[in-house]
């Protein structure tokens, strides 16, 4: 207590520092013994010389007063501060390039920080997100891998109280939103009673689902996100309680959702599942529909969700009939649980993690070019140094010096790399495809603001110890001696030549990276997709069961549009279809081929489903290899048949023709009989058709709520979106179209993130490029001021402008030669985490290593041309006067 | 001329503090002349060592001071002893007595070898 209330009074001393009041005091006392004396007989003159050596050394009095008053560590931190605030104020050229740069780098990485925290560190409105897991279903045979899971599998995780707190399901269906002049189409979500509790999401106005309203039959009830809120109504507080029509039916707002929770991503409201209790029967437990989100108790490790899923399992299979049993395992079915982070992340994480590399090592080449210029500063000021430790600076007091530069530095070039991010980001999710950039937007908590701080700092450790050490190393005898000029003047260029070269191997692996990337992107648009995009637009619709309740009257609209089409100007052909290629939908399901049975260990035959009218084929370009596809006869009430595509054709019946065989679907209805084969086509994804191939069924035998209206024409694909609305309209004015987009844009969109990667891992890779070139150029241009008097000496000693240019760029290019040598190397070694990303390239490609190893040889030669040039251009008559 | 002793650190304080606490408030002279004076002079101290122990004293909150007129009408700053200086004091006292005990039975030890 004593000691803390001695050093506060001593931290305030430090600064708040009265010195009259001290000599003052000192002065009475020193005036009182002279009268004293004075007073006992002494003559003035000895009164007065006696009062002073009884009080001793005055100065040396105040001066461990001083030390006793304030704290001297903090007191010389200080002087160092302003010493060095200082002389950074006398070069404002270094100051502003170092800082920013240090700006850009610490501002770029901050900014993707941001991004990855929110992504898959802290998603924003949910609590403790490290306890959420996500159910999966593997079949194992089936290449089959979802995060989706079946009633009964989320009844039992529910009903597990001892592992987890709550569970709760979603599934994501459209809305179609009518309050308005023009009807609108909401993503939207039904989730069971508790899904609010697994996120811990709290909402700002009203209250969320109970468990009665989880109920078939219950009220219709909806609760808004923040943001659907704001745009709908305005922000109007008074929206609880009020109904509106969804799919027309009458919905009451009974809450608002708090500003940040917005899971599933980017929905607009949530209504409950109300899951009817058939649901969860026995034989629904392979129904697998559901998004299952689970929050682990406090403590208890996700390892033992997995061993609890596994048991189930066992016992779910030992229970299951002996028919089923089979299929079952004999397929490799499994349920597991993923991370909930990893499973939001998805498909970003991977190349987020890249991104955040990238900075990093821009970041990295940025402060190794500070070192670099503190380094030739350090030697410009070998004098003043020097003279500092003769006049008693201790070794340690000068290097504290460098230390405080360098955190100063370190920290400007923070703070406003920390304004600078805020814009960075937002200007990244605008760059960045919808697909990605979904949900997100420039966002900074605690987290961002400690990754700020602890990048700054780490930064200013790094490009400050070089120097600092350099500074340890100093001989002041030397320093004043030689004129000041050098500062142990070899091992100094040896050390900013070797930061060079480690900046030419980091920007190497950045050019490479993006080469890499650069490559495998123009592999992908060369891949055919096994149709013609060209002209084709397409737009979605979803039919309301209000109005239209069965086939019948879905069939009606789906022909009624397509006579319409038909007859419009300017279309070629016209189809409806679901999925369509590249709308990121996929059906799939099992079925059985008649007269044949599965031999015991292999799986049930597997395809991909897609719907399909009859000018389908001509609407998209697909080859019919076979038979022939669906016409109008294909209806309800005539033989229900199929087609399907060469792959699969191949892989189950590889020896013999499919046309006329028929197959039963294992979800049920009638057998189809195979009667056309068509050519394979890219449903999602030109990097990976892992699909073991396509159903196709006729839209007009099988019907549903909803699909895509496809349009072929020989102009401009963006010119039959009027004749679409116009055909949708005259047949239901009610119906929104939504997901509007030509079929070149969605396959554009599916290489959206590749091409958004690229632009910015290139943009980092050219900075890089033209930060190591800076570094290069700076080190050359030195050690041609150094060698000026050698270099005189040779031209007058009748040494050619040729060979001189040479020995400068040589000199250059050695060191890009070695950061091109390292540069591979890493690239050999850290490539593998790359090729997850890459297609049809190697993540060690010879003809990348070529062209990026040439581009930065190149920079290289550039970077030492310019100071070379300058070298020759000497006059050696001036040069060996001088000195 | 009998042999004067310095004063090692630490007891200076105690000194001091023993002093206000006798004689009440006092300034930096009267406190060091109050010392020489009770050690019948035996103790020497530069004046000048004083004042840090002062602050250091006044820092822990043991003493407080206040500028005010010496008896010869000089301004000078008084130094009085706080409760917790006087608290301090009785624990400090009674180190020494104890430390004073100690030695005491330690010097009344007959030596084997005397």
């Amino acid at each position: 207590m004593k000691g803390l209330r001695r050093g506060w009074k001593r931290l305030l001393g430090s600064l708040i520092r009265e010195e009259s009041e001290l000599s003052l005091e000192l002065q009475s006392h020193i005036e009182m013994q002279i009268e004293d004396n004075i007073r006992a007989g002494m003559p003035p003159e000895k009164a007065r010389r006696e009062a002073k050596l009884k009080f001793g050394g005055l100065e040396s009095a105040k001066e461990s007063y001083r030390d006793q008053r304030g704290l001297l560590w903090l007191e010389t931190t200080f002087a160092d501060f302003r010493y060095a605030a200082r002389s950074l104020r006398k070069s404002p050229g270094f100051t502003t390039v170092a800082v920013l740069t240090l700006a850009l780098g610490i501002g770029a990485n901050i900014a993707i920080f941001s991004l990855v925290n929110q992504v898959l560190l802290h998603p924003p409105g949910i609590s403790h997100p490290e306890r959420i897991v996500v159910l999966r279903t593997k079949y194992d045979k089936l290449n089959l891998d979802i995060e989706v899971a079946a009633p009964p599998a989320l009844a039992a995780v529910r009903n597990q109280k001892e592992l987890f707190d709550y569970a709760a399901a979603s599934e994501e269906p459209s809305f179609i939103y009518a309050d308005q002049q023009t009807p609108e189409r909401l993503p939207g979500a039904a989730v069971s009673a508790q899904w609010f509790d697994v996120f811990g999401a709290q909402p700002q106005l009203g209250r969320v689902f109970t468990p009665e309203e989880d109920q078939p039959n219950a009220n219709r009830v909806v609760v808004l996100a923040h943001s659907a809120w704001l745009r709908l109504f305005g922000g109007d507080p008074n929206v609880i309680g009020r109904s509106i029509e969804l799919n027309q039916k009458a919905y009451q707002i009974i809450g608002v959702m708090g500003r940040d929770f917005r899971w599933p991503r980017a929905v607009d409201l949530w209504v409950p599942l109300a899951l009817p209790p058939t649901a969860f029967t026995p034989q629904n437990w392979f129904n697998e529909h559901l998004s299952v989100a689970a929050r682990m108790r406090q403590g208890v490790p996700p390892a033992q969700a997995d061993a609890f899923l596994k048991t189930l399992m066992t016992r779910v299979l030992d229970a299951a009939p002996p028919q089923a049993k089979r299929y079952i395992g004999d397929a490799g079915w499994s349920l597991s649980t993923t991370p909930f982070r990893d499973s939001s992340a998805g498909v970003t994480k991977t190349p987020m993690l890249i991104l955040l590399g990238a900075v990093g090592t821009v970041l990295l080449i940025a402060c190794s070019n500070i070192a670099g210029l503190m380094l030739a500063r350090t030697s410009v000021r070998a004098r003043e140094l020097a003279v500092r430790a003769s006049l008693g600076a201790t070794r340690v007091r000068l290097i504290r010096g460098v230390a405080a530069e360098s955190l100063l530095l370190s920290l400007a070039g923070g703070a406003v790399g920390v304004a600078i991010a805020h814009a960075a980001a937002r200007l990244l999710l605008q760059l960045a495809p919808e697909s990605s950039a979904a949900g997100l937007e420039p966002r900074s908590d605690a987290y961002v603001l400690g990754f700020a701080v602890a990048a700054s700092l780490i930064s200013g450790i790094f490009f400050g110890l070089v120097p600092a050490w350099q500074v340890s190393k100093l001989n002041p005898h030397a320093g004043l001696r030689g004129g000041g000029r050098t500062l142990a003047g070899g091992a100094r260029q040896r050390l900013r030549s070797a930061l060079v070269v480690v900046e030419a191997a980091l920007a190497l692996v950045l050019l490479m990276a993006a080469g890499l990337f650069l490559r495998s992107l123009a592999r992908l648009q060369e891949i055919n997709p096994g149709f013609e995009p060209r002209g084709v637009m397409t737009a979605s619709f979803l039919l309301p069961t209000q109005s239209y309740s069965d086939g019948e009257r879905q069939t009606v609209f789906i022909r009624n549009v397509l006579d319409r089409l038909a007859g419009a100007k300017g279309v070629t052909a016209a189809t409806i279809g679901r999925p369509i290629p590249f709308s990121g939908e996929l059906e799939a399901g099992a079925f059985f081929i008649q007269g044949r049975t599965i031999p015991q260990g292999e799986a049930i035959p597997q395809s991909e489903h897609r719907w399909a009218s009859p000018d389908y084929l001509k609407t998209f370009g697909i080859p019919l290899k076979e038979g022939r596809f669906f016409n109008d006869l294909d209806r309800a009430g005539t033989e229900q048949v199929a087609v399907i595509d060469e792959k699969l054709a191949r892989r189950y019946w590889p020896k013999e023709d499919p046309l006329g065989k028929r197959i039963q679907p294992a979800s049920g209805g009638d057998p189809l009989k195979i009667v056309g084969i068509v050519g394979h086509v890219t449903q999602s994804d030109l990097a990976s058709d892992a699909d073991s191939g396509v159903l196709y069924r006729s839209i007009f035998q099988d019907p549903m709520g909803g699909g895509s209206i496809v349009v072929k024409t020989t102009g401009d694909a963006a010119s039959m979106v009027g004749a679409i609305r116009d055909a949708v309209r005259e047949t239901d004015a009610s119906l929104p179209l939504f997901n509007v987009k030509s079929m070149d844009a969605m396959i554009g969109n599916s290489l959206a993130p590749r091409r958004f990667l690229l632009r910015v891992l290139g943009f980092f890779a050219g900075v890089a490029l033209f930060l190591a070139a800076l570094g290069l150029y700076g080190v050359i241009s030195y050690s041609v001021a150094q060698r000026t008097r050698e270099i005189g000496i040779r031209v007058a000693l009748g040494a050619e402008r040729r060979s001189v240019l040479r020995l400068v760029v040589g000199e250059g290019l050695r060191l890009a030669v070695f950061g091109v040598a390292i540069g591979v190397a890493a690239v050999a070694l850290a490539g593998r985490f790359l090729e997850s990303q890459l297609f049809g390239v190697d993540a060690f490609d010879p003809l990348t290593i070529l062209m990026t190893s040439a581009t930065l040889l190149a920079a290289g030669l550039l970077a030492s041309y310019l100071p070379a040039r300058r070298a020759v251009r000497v006059d050696p008559a001036v040069t060996l006067r001088s000195d | 001329m009998e042999q004067r002793t310095d004063v090692w650190q630490g007891t200076l304080a105690l000194m001091v503090l023993k002093t206000l606490n006798a004689l009440g408030p006092l300034h930096g002279y009267g406190i060091a002349r109050r010392i020489e004076q009770t050690s019948e002079n035996l103790l020497s101290i530069n004046h000048g060592t004083l004042y840090p122990v002062l602050l250091k004293l006044e820092q822990e909150g043991s003493i407080d001071s206040e500028w005010g007129v010496s008896d010869n009408n000089r301004k000078a700053k008084f130094y009085r002893i706080t409760k917790a200086g006087k608290k301090e004091l009785t624990a400090a006292e009674r180190e020494w007595q104890r430390a004073n005990d100690i030695m005491a039975r330690f010097s009344a030890l007959q030596g084997e070898s005397s």
